[in-house]
């Protein structure tokens, strides 16, 4: 066997429960999270060869993670459309309420600021390794983490960024 | 800070699921396979330009293209040819199609070609309104343009034949839509050339053909259930297998045995795949 599909494959089953977290935080459902997971694992191994550079494919790996995630989102917003009531709530209503869990507030952000947040503090990892995770240069990256910062109301301070 | 500490700590406390090992490997095997049918076909299409090339074929037309992807049968009374072979990328949408026609006299082949085409239009047709629905509300949530560039959504139209004798012959017609989900629509034909009708699992097994079928199913069932009590498969009440009738699908295998095939989510989770079971007698 092809040893870089070899690395590959022992990487995905290491790390899969740290995946499957991932998943779930942008989904909270077990099945979504499961089938994200599955989707982007396929892929991945069906388009391997299509990766240039073979030592990124961790975050070429996460990369696809996320989107596969994204895009059950997006198709569940595609079939439940938001009731009409819950829009006229929400004008009202303080989007982020600060006694409320962090981690329900962070769900509030957008989905590039959470992505930004998740990696960053849940998954430890560099700023730079996000920018190419998400395949967007750093200071946009920063500035995603520091628009998110402010509207989680969390003070900077004791804030490790780099 | 003690608010990330906390969210952190609740982060790596989700629970996780026992069938996320069987969902993973199983999508190891998944995508290996995949990867392999894709470079195969690579593979072959080229292949088959080399042969085009040194016999000649320069201008290769349609019917040229058609007969050398002619798959060798025997000289039976029926041929299976490539009728339509294109691989091509179009709006984001990345076509693999390769769609059987059955070259035999005969009302049957007629028949069934009509109706393989038939499906293989509405599929295209299907996966182009799919796409552009994905694509208004790839945009409407938020997405840009540039990302959706970099999406694509592969279609594809594949057949396989199982089995082959001099006067029938056992094929599948695969119609997929991989993007968001892959779903994949599998239909299966067993065909009497000679006698000009579809081979039944009645015309395989006698009269007894909706028991002996169950038996081994529900004996192939029975034995998936792992040590901790887990099966992929639903219980019967609850959208599980109950029985065999004259719509369930099978094809032959090379060694006659039939083999009758589910569709996936049918009756088990999505992680088992397209279950498939071989027909025995005990």
């Amino acid at each position: 066997m092809n040893a870089f599909v070899k690395e590959l494959e022992d990487y995905l089953i290491a790390e899969q429960a740290k995946f499957y977290r991932l998943a779930y935080s942008y989904l909270y459902n077990e099945d979504e999270a499961l089938d994200a997971v599955q989707n982007a694992i396929c892929q991945a191994l069906e388009k391997h060869s299509s990766l240039r550079q073979k030592e990124l494919f961790k975050s070429w790996f996460k990369r696809i993670l996320l989107n596969s995630c994204l895009d059950i989102i997006r198709q569940k917003q595609r079939v439940k459309p938001t009731p009409a009531e819950s829009l006229e709530i929400a004008g009202y209503e303080d989007p982020m309420p600060e006694d409320e869990l962090l981690a329900n507030r962070i769900n509030r952000l957008s989905l590039e600021e959470q992505t930004v947040i998740k990696l960053r503090f849940y998954e430890d990892l560099s700023l730079k390794e996000i920018s190419l995770i998400t395949e967007t240069n750093l200071s946009t990256v920063k500035s995603r983490l520091y628009s998110a910062l402010k509207k989680l109301r969390i003070s900077l301070e004791g804030v490790t960024i780099e | 800070m003690n608010e990330f500490k906390q969210a952190k700590e609740d982060y790596n406390a989700i629970p996780i699921p026992e069938k996320l090992n069987g969902v993973v490997q199983a999508a190891i095997q998944q995508g290996k396979r995949n990867s392999r049918r894709r470079y195969l076909k690579q593979s072959f299409a080229a292949l088959a330009a080399c042969f085009a090339v040194l016999f000649g074929v320069l201008n290769l037309s349609p019917t040229a293209a058609a007969v050398a992807a002619d798959i060798p049968i025997l000289n039976g009374l029926f041929k299976i040819l490539t009728i339509q072979d294109f691989q091509q990328k179009e709006n984001g949408i990345d076509y693999r199609v390769s769609v059987p026609e059955i070259k035999a006299a005969g009302p049957l082949a007629q028949q069934i070609n009509a109706a393989i085409q038939e499906k293989v239009n509405n599929h295209l047709e299907k996966a182009k309104q799919d796409w552009a629905d994905y694509q208004e509300a790839f945009l409407a949530t938020g997405g840009t343009q540039a990302e959706l560039a970099e999406r694509e959504m592969d279609v594809i139209v594949d057949y396989e034949i199982k089995s082959q004798t001099d006067s029938s012959v056992s094929f599948v017609v695969s119609l997929a839509e991989c993007w968001v989900a892959a779903n994949e629509e599998r239909y299966y034909y067993n065909l009497d050339l000679e006698k000009n009708q579809p081979i039944t699992l009645e015309t395989l097994l006698g009269e007894n053909w909706v028991q002996i079928c169950n038996e081994s199913i529900q004996r192939d069932i029975a034995a998936s259930v792992d040590e901790t009590g887990f099966s992929y498969f639903f219980p019967p009440d609850a959208g599980g297998f109950t029985t065999v009738d004259a719509n369930t699908s099978f094809y032959i295998r090379a060694d006659g045995v039939p083999v009758v095939a589910f569709a996936k989510y049918e009756i088990a989770a999505g992680a088992a795949g397209i279950p498939e079971f071989p027909i025995t007698v005990e």
